[in-house]
């Protein structure tokens, strides 16, 4: 307890220092939290150019705002909530462009195979089985596109980045209600579409 | 406990999410419970279904190019400021804005570093020249960027902050994922195109792995350096026919690259598929308007030696 109060008294003043314009202690603040950023954004956008343009916008972006946080959250939450709106704009624009086969535009309007996009495995032991298993992450994929962006969110939060629902409600600004909500739907839709593709 | 609230609550329980009282409810009547019992396996195995998906940490090289890419940006980004900050002069700041300023950097220059972060000395004042304190060449210390500068109130000294850059090197195969994301990361972002060049070329070895055809992918499209883009094609070649995003890639080259070797590699590496339609229309497209003759007529040859599908 008395370590967590230290540490978030180190924060403050890495706070403060930043909001004075010292970029250097906005980086060390940023350290604590970029790795978790960076790998959220790619698992959920598949593409590693998307999670650098999420990961640059959002911490510039706290930087340029860092004077309007006024401590009423912790900077955790009001990083994350900057992240997660870009996320949310990024599920929004991607949607409108989708198309039905397993091929996909990213951002930039490249396109990408989603096949391509599961992590190949290394092992080497099996091949069908690797086959197999990034076929099973392809169609995974396809599933989550079926989401609305708001359950994608909610759904990459709980199950894949482990966030509480509670916190997830105060990053998107609701309650933890609405957010179990929103789960709920997402892994209906996501168990029926599974169900479908078999 | 009755079925209906146990099925509503499974996936909170499955997720950890459950007051106690709540959670130990529930496995009391799962135990005895067979339907409900079957619906937990199946949301279960759901769940496990979904980690075919994993999240995987970000590599060193991705998340340092990330820092990287943001250390620059926020050197001339700024907070934007409360509108009553903007009526008080506060100096550290102001020292801050000048930090970019030739006259410092020069200063620099001429300082010795001590072999740590950080170094004092005095500013000039009418002419003098500043004093040096110990006595590395500008050559040997690479300066990665200055990140702070404080003035001492009252005195001509001042506190200059910078980061040194430190040589490192990694030896190993190209399989070796550490080596192979310092690659795919040069191939991408280095100034010098010899580096570029290089990194492609080992890389071409594996251009078995998507992630590297999409580097090489990359390096095609978008390096500023013919060669780099002709060591790209040379290791794309192999994947026009299974890879689309390869052969669109190569298609792309080969009607808007600006070097004439490189579109004519590019057509040479479509031949084997050049009954795909599209490459047919690029082919026909060639043949009339290419800048190059080389070009124009073996285009024209290989639209000859075509099967016609329609």
């Amino acid at each position: 307890m008395a370590g967590q109060a230290q540490s978030r008294m180190n924060d403050t003043e890495l706070i403060r220092e930043a909001q004075r314009g010292n970029a250097a202690a906005f980086e060390d603040l940023v350290r604590q939290y970029d790795a978790a950023v960076l790998r959220l954004a790619y698992h959920l956008t598949r593409s590693e150019q998307d999670a650098q343009d999420i990961y640059q916008e959002a911490f510039l972006k706290a930087y340029r705002n860092i004077n309007n946080f006024r401590f009423e959250c912790s900077f955790y939450t009001w990083i994350y909530r900057i992240v997660t709106n870009l996320c949310l704009d990024l599920l929004r624009k991607r949607q409108v462009r989708k198309e039905d086969s397993g091929v996909t535009t990213d951002s930039e309007g490249g396109s990408y195979d989603l096949l391509d996009q599961v992590a190949d495995v290394r092992s080497g032991a099996s091949p069908e089985r690797d086959l197999m298993r990034r076929e099973l992450g392809a169609r995974i994929a396809k599933a989550l596109q079926k989401l609305t962006p708001r359950e994608r969110m909610v759904f990459e939060m709980k199950h894949y980045q482990g966030l509480k629902l509670r916190t997830i409600g105060e990053i998107l600004n609701t309650t933890e209600e609405t957010a179990k909500n929103t789960l709920f739907r997402g892994t209906q839709k996501l168990r029926a579409a599974l169900r479908d593709m078999r | 406990m009755n079925c209906e609230w146990v099925q509503q609550n499974i996936t909170l329980y499955l997720y950890n999410e459950l007051a106690d009282d709540a959670r130990h409810e529930l496995e009391q009547h799962v135990a005895r419970c067979q339907n409900c019992a079957a619906e937990v396996a199946d949301q279960r195995e759901f769940q496990v279904q979904m980690n075919a998906l994993p999240v995987e940490e970000p590599s060193a090289s991705f998340l340092a190019a990330a820092r990287m890419r943001l250390q620059e940006s926020l050197e001339t980004a700024q907070p934007h400021r409360a509108w009553y900050h903007r009526l008080v002069f506060d100096p550290a700041a102001w020292l801050r804005q000048v930090r970019f300023s030739p006259a410092l950097s020069s200063l620099l220059f001429l300082v010795g570093f001590a072999g740590g972060i950080g170094a004092m000395y005095s500013t000039m004042s009418k002419g003098q020249r500043p004093a040096v304190i110990t006595g590395a060449t500008p050559q040997e210390a690479s300066i990665g960027g200055i990140t702070s500068i404080e003035k001492e109130a009252g005195t001509d000294n001042v506190k200059v902050q910078y980061d040194k850059r430190l040589p490192e090197s990694v030896q190993g195969s190209v399989s070796d994922p550490k080596v192979q994301d310092l690659l795919l990361y040069a191939a991408k972002s280095n100034e010098n195109s010899g580096v570029r060049l290089n990194s492609v070329d080992a890389l071409t070895s594996k251009a078995d792995d998507p992630r590297v055809r999409e580097t090489l992918t990359y390096a095609l499209r978008y390096d500023s350096n013919p060669g780099v883009r002709l060591m790209a094609l040379e290791g794309l070649g192999p994947y026009v026919k299974d890879d689309i995003r390869v052969r669109n890639a190569v298609l792309e080259a080969l009607l808007n690259d600006s070097n004439p070797g490189v579109r004519s590699g590019a057509l040479h590496a479509l031949d084997p598929v050049r009954a795909d339609s599209s490459v047919r229309m690029a082919l026909q497209q060639l043949s009339k308007e290419d800048a190059s003759p080389y070009i124009r007529s073996e285009s024209t040859r290989m639209l000859a030696s075509m099967p016609v599908i329609d």
